[in-house]
């Protein structure tokens, strides 16, 4: 739900162009902090997780329209700086198979890194606290998923003008609709009003939804990081557990 | 998912004319198409860029099941429509800004081999982005295998049950982790095998 599934066109040039440009920027200081020899050491890894993400993101639960994402479990397996890769690579390859638009790749590797990151760092700290990993995963992912729809909405809020201006567009050409707004002609500018931009009803489709998806996908992250810490223990590089 | 054996399938295999056009032609035109969606706000205009895509597909003799692909964004373009207060032109407009971007993608990716597409992408873009992007596309092959196996096995144990949905669950999270593992033990073998071959952050394609 955290993944902007917009086409190319909806959002403003100056939205979508600022995540390009924020995007390259927190790239380019990701990677400066981190040794060359490391990414490429790590670059197999990383591609298996991008693709492992990009697996879950093709299995859909349509009645929700949900999907995985496994953002928060890449994200501890790869540390903050290589989930930002890893999600931009993800946007990437989903763009190209028409899942989420070209030009909304910025913003999406923002959103998705955003979750990912936070994973890692609420999971980090969660685990300190409880000392128990499906809480500490649990809590860590739905947080991080909350958040992350969050800053989706914003972005998809920011970009309301654009939206009233194509609205408006039709009154213009009189298309379609032309014959029903002729009827509605007494009171213009309350009729724009009322069928005019309204976040609420997005937001009152896009939560509830979330919140099932943000619940599904933490207890089948905690479901994945329970497997993970009986075989491999050391993948999780959990602080006072000796693998 | 398994569509993108047959998007792979199709594009190292199909003989049409677009297959034969170059990669930086086709992603110039698939360039066209991205600021033919961003610029175009006319139902006409887009209603006669989505013709032109569709009839591309079908000369190309792109495998059908692939189309099916195309219409797959939609799903989430609903969501969508609640911002607009269901005004048909506006829906309409969403929908076909939707078709035609994934009808371009998916048309590109079904006529250019992968490696095609990530050399040209290796000009202008950082190598080790590009190198990620190729190991993450050859991963998405060995995972779907892997993938394929274990969902063999579930179902033939009757795994995956609608009468136990918590067991079920179990059973899909431990099939992820089980990928997973199975990833990252692949992962290490694959970065052996590439420091034997000479890997430097830098993936060669043929012709270079």
């Amino acid at each position: 739900m955290s993944h902007i599934h917009l086409p190319d066109g909806v959002l403003p040039v100056w939205l979508w162009g600022s995540g390009f440009i924020v995007m390259t920027l927190i790239g380019a200081v990701l990677f400066r902090s981190i040794r060359q020899e490391e990414v490429s050491k790590r670059l197999p890894l990383l591609g298996m997780m991008a693709a492992a993400m990009v697996l879950g993101a093709s299995v859909e639960i349509i009645p929700i329209a949900y999907h995985v994402n496994l953002t928060v479990i890449s994200g501890i397996l790869l540390g903050p700086s290589l989930i930002f890769l890893a999600t931009l690579v993800v946007n990437v390859i989903l763009a190209l198979f028409g899942h989420g638009g070209i030009t909304v790749i910025g913003l999406n590797t923002l959103i998705l890194s955003i979750e990912g990151i936070l994973g890692y760092c609420l999971f980090q700290l969660l685990w300190r606290v409880f000392k128990r990993l499906t809480s500490a995963i649990f809590l860590a992912t739905f947080l991080a998923l909350l958040v992350s729809t969050f800053s989706m909405i914003g972005v998809v809020s920011l970009g309301t003008s654009h939206y009233e201006e194509m609205i408006h567009r039709e009154d213009q050409q009189g298309i379609f609709e032309f014959e029903i707004l002729k009827e509605k002609g007494d009171h213009p500018e309350k009729d724009v009003k009322k069928d005019g931009i309204n976040l609420r009803r997005f937001m009152a489709v896009v939560l509830p939804l979330g919140f099932l998806g943000w619940l599904l996908e933490g207890v089948i992250t905690s479901l994945i990081v329970r497997y993970i810490y009986r075989l491999r223990p050391d993948l999780l590089r959990l602080k006072g557990v000796t693998s | 998912m398994i569509q993108l054996s047959y998007l792979d399938y199709s594009s190292v295999e199909g003989k049409s004319w677009l297959h034969r056009c170059s990669a930086a032609t086709k992603m110039i035109g698939m360039g066209l198409v991205l600021s033919g969606v961003v610029t175009l706000r006319s139902l006409p205009g887009l209603l006669f860029l989505y013709a032109i895509l569709l009839a591309l597909f079908f000369i190309s003799r792109i495998p059908s099941k692939i189309f099916s692909l195309t219409l797959y964004p939609l799903i989430f373009a609903v969501l969508f429509i609640f911002v607009s207060g269901f005004r048909t032109y506006f829906i309409l407009l969403i929908f076909l800004k939707v078709l035609c971007g994934s009808t371009g993608v998916v048309l590109l990716m079904a006529t250019t081999p992968y490696p095609l597409v990530f050399r040209v992408l290796g000009k202008f873009l950082p190598s080790l982005f590009v190198t990620a992007l190729f190991l993450t596309y050859r991963s998405i092959f060995i995972l779907l295998n892997v993938l394929e196996e274990t969902e063999h096995a579930i179902h033939l144990r009757g795994g995956v049950q609608w009468r136990y949905p918590w067991r079920s669950l179990v059973n899909i999270s431990n099939a992820f982790g089980h990928l997973i593992i199975k990833g990252i033990d692949n992962s290490e073998k694959m970065y052996e095998a590439m420091m034997l071959r000479g890997f430097k952050n830098k993936i060669h394609y043929r012709g270079e």
